[in-house]
């Protein structure tokens, strides 16, 4: 009796092993596993920001284990380049992209080059602001805004203006006088530190300028293609006022933005207008202050669009990666380490940063604007950007400059599909 | 001609033909398809319409290509005169400076030992990438971090953004890429040295001829051959210069630095929607200039081969 229930132990015993030896063999070796997909994602963030966006890409890994991502880097300008022969082509280098043109992204959804994502965003989650909406064509959605970008105004080191018992100005005038004190400390073309890339630094600071004697009419106006950029007197304002500031010396000859930035932060230079990105950019982000023109009725937003390549081998996977980085995750990880701003209004205030938190409060009391030459693009956006950096070596060839700004305006704005 | 001779001669000429067909398909599929393409596309409108030369006329009087008010003013008004006065500027400097130099150091470190090593560096700029040499440039000559202000400092120079000026930008762009191309003359020059014969060299000492003589009546002469190459592919250099400038400057400030093929670019790629009337006209007109330029260098090269041939 005692030899049969030991043997029957045995047998159940030996059955539940081989059970579990089957179902591990099952497990390693047999079960279709589902297939490794490498997504390919090409935004433009490098160093800093990136290091901040490469953590919403993780995070996705971690929870779609099948999907890879890679990341790549290309600016909007040399995507706006290359993309149009490459979607001719019925090719595209990534699956899932950012551009900062929302234009360019509509211009190439009508013509079928995009894949459509309206079964994955709704709309009713993103701001309703003008500028930084999502893309549709029809009713159909092709593109969604990741993380804004605001170029609030001028920022300055707390600590340095502490130091030399600066404060920031509360009116058009305090700030001519700040220029002064500071051109007093740092020597001429040090007040006000002036960066360079392909040339958007100084068109932001250009279009504050705008906003601010021209207002957010003014604003609308450039837009639509309604002003003459030789003749309107709002336009004149803007200019006069800041010639008369490069005549005087404050402004500094224009250089690599990034390497503007470590100067500034070294003490090199005393303010520095830039978009909200140098937060994540910088060593110390509490030691930042800011101030806008002070009175200034709108500030310039806008972000970086995803849209999917109707070329896309992997069109399912790639529509993944798109929810999870325009939702409300994909978005706050990425903006408290870049320091931009949700453009998901899902997003709770207690995920955000503080210094994501504050921005968006100081949004709620002015209007938000779209950049004026990634708004326009094409020619005029080029010539801008270079009629810019000559007026900034030489502010007495602002009648020129205006002209050739004209020029390119009217043609762009005839041709504007 | 007898008819064993004829069949040889058949057998010859396809036999030819098949070695050639692989190379006269690629060639007309990848060159002369898009050339003749583009030259088509000139003579159209966007919208299809053939338009005869208006394209040539819009694309050549526009202030990008020539701008004639500011030409006028040359040499007080400084640049942008337009692409196309651009790439003459930058020809009139590059080109003697690149030429005299490649000639002059080939001379230089024809007996020198170890002159393999320093030729090597020399012809470092041949090598690095033109993008990448756009880049060095233009951080070279930037005020606080360029190297080359600290050089003119030296001088009693007052440092500056040179490439931020636009009286300074297109000379400081030429005359930064003379370090590129100089490799290329030396090169090709100390090639040419190799191949005169040193008996001229010894019976022109017999004779009492002292160094300079000996470089001006052999070493020249004889050079000049090589110097028509070297000025042949100096200038379409220098013409078709583009990768160089994009990284550098982009063309700017205010298209200072502006030169015939970046503007085909901007047309083509940069003008939403394209312009691909005014860019394929400006291609045609620079293939055009390129290829008078080809001619006319290569007439006496041609002469020669003829005379070899009736000889």
């Amino acid at each position: 009796m005692k030899v049969s229930k030991l043997v029957l132990a045995l047998v159940i015993v030996i059955i539940i092993l081989a059970g579990l030896a089957a179902y591990f063999a099952y497990e390693a070796y047999f079960k279709p596993k589902p297939k490794i997909v490498t997504l390919t994602v090409i935004g433009p963030w490098s160093g800093p920001e990136m290091e901040a966006f490469l953590p919403a890409l993780e995070e996705f890994e971690k929870r779609y284990p099948h999907i890879k991502v890679e990341y790549r880097i290309m600016r909007s300008e040399d995507l706006g380049m290359v993309l149009p022969a490459q979607f001719k082509a019925k090719t595209a280098i990534g699956d899932v992209m950012f551009i900062a043109w929302p234009w360019f992204v509509a211009e190439m959804a009508k013509k079928g080059h995009l894949l459509e994502i309206t079964d994955i965003i709704d709309p009713a989650d993103y701001w309703p602001r003008e500028f930084v909406d999502v893309v549709t064509i029809d009713g159909r959605i092709y593109a969604v805004p990741y993380a804004a970008w605001v170029k609030p105004g001028f920022w300055y080191r707390k600590s340095f203006f502490k130091k030399h018992g600066l404060k920031p100005p509360a009116n058009y005038e305090e700030f001519k006088g700040l220029l002064a004190k500071l051109k007093d400390i740092l020597g001429p073309k040090r007040a006000i530190a002036s960066g360079d890339g392909v040339g958007w630094p100084l068109s932001d600071v250009t279009e504050h300028f705008l906003i601010y004697f021209g207002g957010t009419e003014l604003w609308k106006d450039l837009i639509a293609g309604k002003v003459d950029w030789t003749k309107d007197a709002r336009v004149r304002k803007a200019f006069d006022e800041l010639t008369a500031l490069l005549k005087e010396g404050y402004f500094s000859d224009p250089a690599d933005w990034t390497i503007r930035l470590t100067e500034w932060w070294e003490g090199k230079y005393g303010i520095y207008f830039m978009g909200n990105w140098i937060i994540g950019m910088v060593k110390k982000p509490e030691d930042l202050g800011l101030f806008p023109l002070p009175g200034i009725k709108g500030i310039v937003i806008g972000s970086d669009w995803i849209f999917i390549p109707k070329y896309t081998k992997y069109p399912e996977e790639a529509k993944l990666l798109v929810k999870f980085l325009a939702g409300p995750k994909g978005q706050v990880i990425y903006c408290n380490k870049a320091g931009k701003v949700p453009t998901n209004i899902k997003v709770k205030p207690e995920d955000m940063a503080p210094f994501v938190k504050e921005q968006v409060e100081a949004l709620k009391g002015l209007a938000a604007l779209g950049d004026l030459d990634d708004t326009i693009g094409g020619k005029f956006q080029k010539t801008f950007w270079d009629q810019l950096k000559r007026l900034w070596v030489h502010p007495e060839e602002l009648e020129d400059v205006l002209a050739k700004i004209q020029e390119a305006y009217l043609e762009t704005i005839k041709k504007k599909p | 001609m007898s008819k064993g001779d004829v069949m040889r001669t058949r057998t010859l000429i396809l036999n030819i033909l098949i070695f050639l067909l692989p190379s006269i398909i690629l060639v007309s599929i990848f060159l002369i398809y898009p050339i003749f393409y583009t030259i088509y596309l000139s003579f159209i409108d966007i919208d299809g319409s053939p338009v005869g030369f208006e394209n040539f006329r819009k694309t050549l009087f526009r202030s990008d290509v020539l701008d004639f008010k500011r030409i006028r003013g040359f040499p007080s008004v400084s640049p942008p005169y337009g692409a196309l006065v651009h790439n003459v500027i930058w020809i009139a400097i590059h080109l003697p400076i690149t030429t005299f130099l490649g000639l002059i150091l080939a001379v230089l470190l024809r007996n020198v030992k170890g002159a393999s090593i320093i030729k090597a560096i020399i012809f470092m700029g041949m090598i690095i990438p033109l993008v990448v040499s756009g880049i060095i440039i233009h951080f070279t000559f930037e005020k606080d971090t360029g190297i080359v202000n600290v050089f003119l400092g030296f001088l009693g120079i007052e440092p500056k953004s040179w490439l931020m000026y636009p009286e300074t930008a297109l000379y400081t762009l030429a005359l930064s890429s003379v370090w590129i191309w100089t490799g290329f003359s030396m090169v090709v020059y100390s090639a040419g040295l190799e191949a005169i014969p040193k008996e001229l060299y010894e019976a022109a000492e017999i004779d009492g001829t002292g160094p300079i003589q000996k470089f001006f009546y052999i070493t020249l002469p004889l050079l000049k051959p090589v110097t028509i190459t070297v000025v042949t592919m100096t200038i379409l250099w220098e013409l078709k210069i583009f990768d160089f400038v994009f990284s550098s400057t982009r063309g700017g400030p205010g298209g200072a630095t502006n030169v015939l093929a970046l503007q085909i670019y901007f047309d083509y790629f940069f003008t939403i929607p394209s312009r691909p009337d005014l860019a394929c006209s400006l291609a045609s007109i620079l293939t055009l200039i390129t290829l008078a330029v080809a001619c006319i260098a290569l007439k006496p090269v041609i002469k020669i081969a003829v005379r070899r041939y009736a000889v």
